[in-house]
């Protein structure tokens, strides 16, 4: 509940207000965005399986989104940086789908 | 779970040893009464009875852990709360970067990788190589067809020049100009004929007349003059006298041309009797127009 309501305010601030990102961050914006969706998909899951800890969920979504930058980071600074983040992509793409297969099987079985 | 399975435990390891005891203790002293055994049996039976009862070790463990959650429910009430907002915040960051990321369409330069540099400035020579070529087809067929449109323009030109030049020679324009008009009237001697007449447009054309016209005909290479019934045919209009010839063309030539020594002037007072006057104007104006004749056989050599 808490969650889609912060999904559904989050997107309506993004829509109304939009700020410069810095060019810093220009990079990694994508790679975090995908991270936390796979944090997100993760607590989904953990909801359907009635094991779900706020606690958890908040250390994931951080520990997630901190790695996948901190990849790409050093990716960067060692010239792989856009191969790494496809592999930071593709990882987090297989995770997303697995979660979301999980997720499905709950919804449609039980 | 651990507090309650050890208490049983515990409990029953001390039994045995209690129950060995109380036996031990027995045997030697026969001689106790037995009002004391039988307080001791029946001590004994409610303690084992105490202990052999499941339930009392497993109450207060219950009784702990409910009070425990009841008082974890009231204190997490006000944390659950806290951490929905916590989960809301992040989930809140998280549809604010997607929605960003969306709108961030304007790709900068600044973060794009020395390869997508390389091959963004290669596709840029490319497009600009692939442009100029077409720049260059482009006005290389500008200026063909500003050249065609000069000489098309010049041609017109030539065209329009050629037009009037030949519309005056076939007499199909009016024209004006510095000329002549001769007047001649009936011969009284002679009637006047056909000949003497187109004697008098010969001379007048070799004195340089570009333009002749006899009463209201225009004089052109077609043109004929015949003998009808009491007057003159001029390309089937009759002539009356007196016959009126305009001619555009120098005037001293053409006033020469009529008036010379035994010419044609001379000839008409002479031999026909009739008053030639010559009348010379800067401005002659010969309105008469020529039917131009449709060409059956003759066609333009390209």
């Amino acid at each position: 509940m808490a969650a889609v309501l912060g999904l559904i305010i989050g997107i309506v601030v993004g829509v109304f207000v939009r700020p410069d990102i810095p060019v810093v961050l220009q990079p990694y914006l994508p790679i975090m965005v995908v991270a936390a969706l796979d944090a997100l998909l993760g607590a989904a899951r953990a909801y359907f399986e009635r094991n779900f800890s706020d606690k958890v969920f908040v250390i994931s979504f951080f520990a997630n989104v901190i790695t996948a930058t901190l990849l790409v980071l050093l990716g960067n600074q060692l010239g792989v940086g856009s191969q790494l983040s496809t592999a930071v992509i593709v990882v987090l793409g297989i995770r997303i789908f697995s979660n979301v297969s999980t997720i499905r099987r709950f919804i449609f079985k039980g | 779970m651990n507090t309650r399975q050890e208490r049983p435990t515990a409990t029953h390891s001390t039994e045995p040893s209690s129950s060995n005891s109380g036996e031990h203790s027995n045997n030697p002293a026969e001689e106790i009464t037995h009002k004391d055994l039988l307080r001791k049996i029946s001590q004994q039976r409610a303690q084992d009875r105490e202990n052999d009862s499941t339930q009392t070790g497993a109450f207060p463990v219950v009784n702990k852990t409910s009070k425990n959650k009841l008082k974890n429910s009231s204190r997490t009430l006000r944390s659950r709360l806290a951490s929905s907002v916590l989960v809301a915040l992040l989930c809140a960051m998280l549809g604010y970067g997607y929605v960003i990321q969306i709108n961030n369409t304007d790709m900068t330069y600044e973060t794009m990788s020395e390869t997508e540099l390389t091959r963004l400035i290669s596709e840029t020579s490319m497009q600009v190589d692939r442009l100029k070529d077409r720049k260059d087809q482009l006005s290389a067929q500008l200026r063909s067809l500003q050249a065609a449109a000069d000489k098309q323009a010049q041609a017109q030109k030539i065209a329009e020049e050629n037009e009037a030049a030949s519309g005056i020679l076939s007499g199909r324009l009016p024209a004006q100009g510095e000329g002549i008009i001769v007047r001649i009237t009936q011969g009284t001697k002679q009637m006047i004929d056909p000949s003497i007449l187109f004697t008098l447009i010969e001379e007048l054309r070799n004195s340089g007349a570009e333009v002749i016209s006899i009463d209201d005909v225009r004089v052109v290479t077609s043109t004929y003059i015949a003998q009808g019934d009491g007057a003159l045919i001029c390309d089937g209009a009759m002539l009356s006298t007196p016959y009126l010839i305009k001619a555009i063309g120098d005037q001293s030539n053409l006033q020469n041309a009529v008036n010379m020594a035994g010419g044609v002037g001379s000839q008409l007072t002479v031999k026909y009797g009739a008053k030639v006057s010559i009348e010379t104007s800067s401005d002659v104006k010969i309105t008469e127009v020529a039917h131009s004749s449709d060409f059956e056989y003759a066609k333009i050599v390209e």
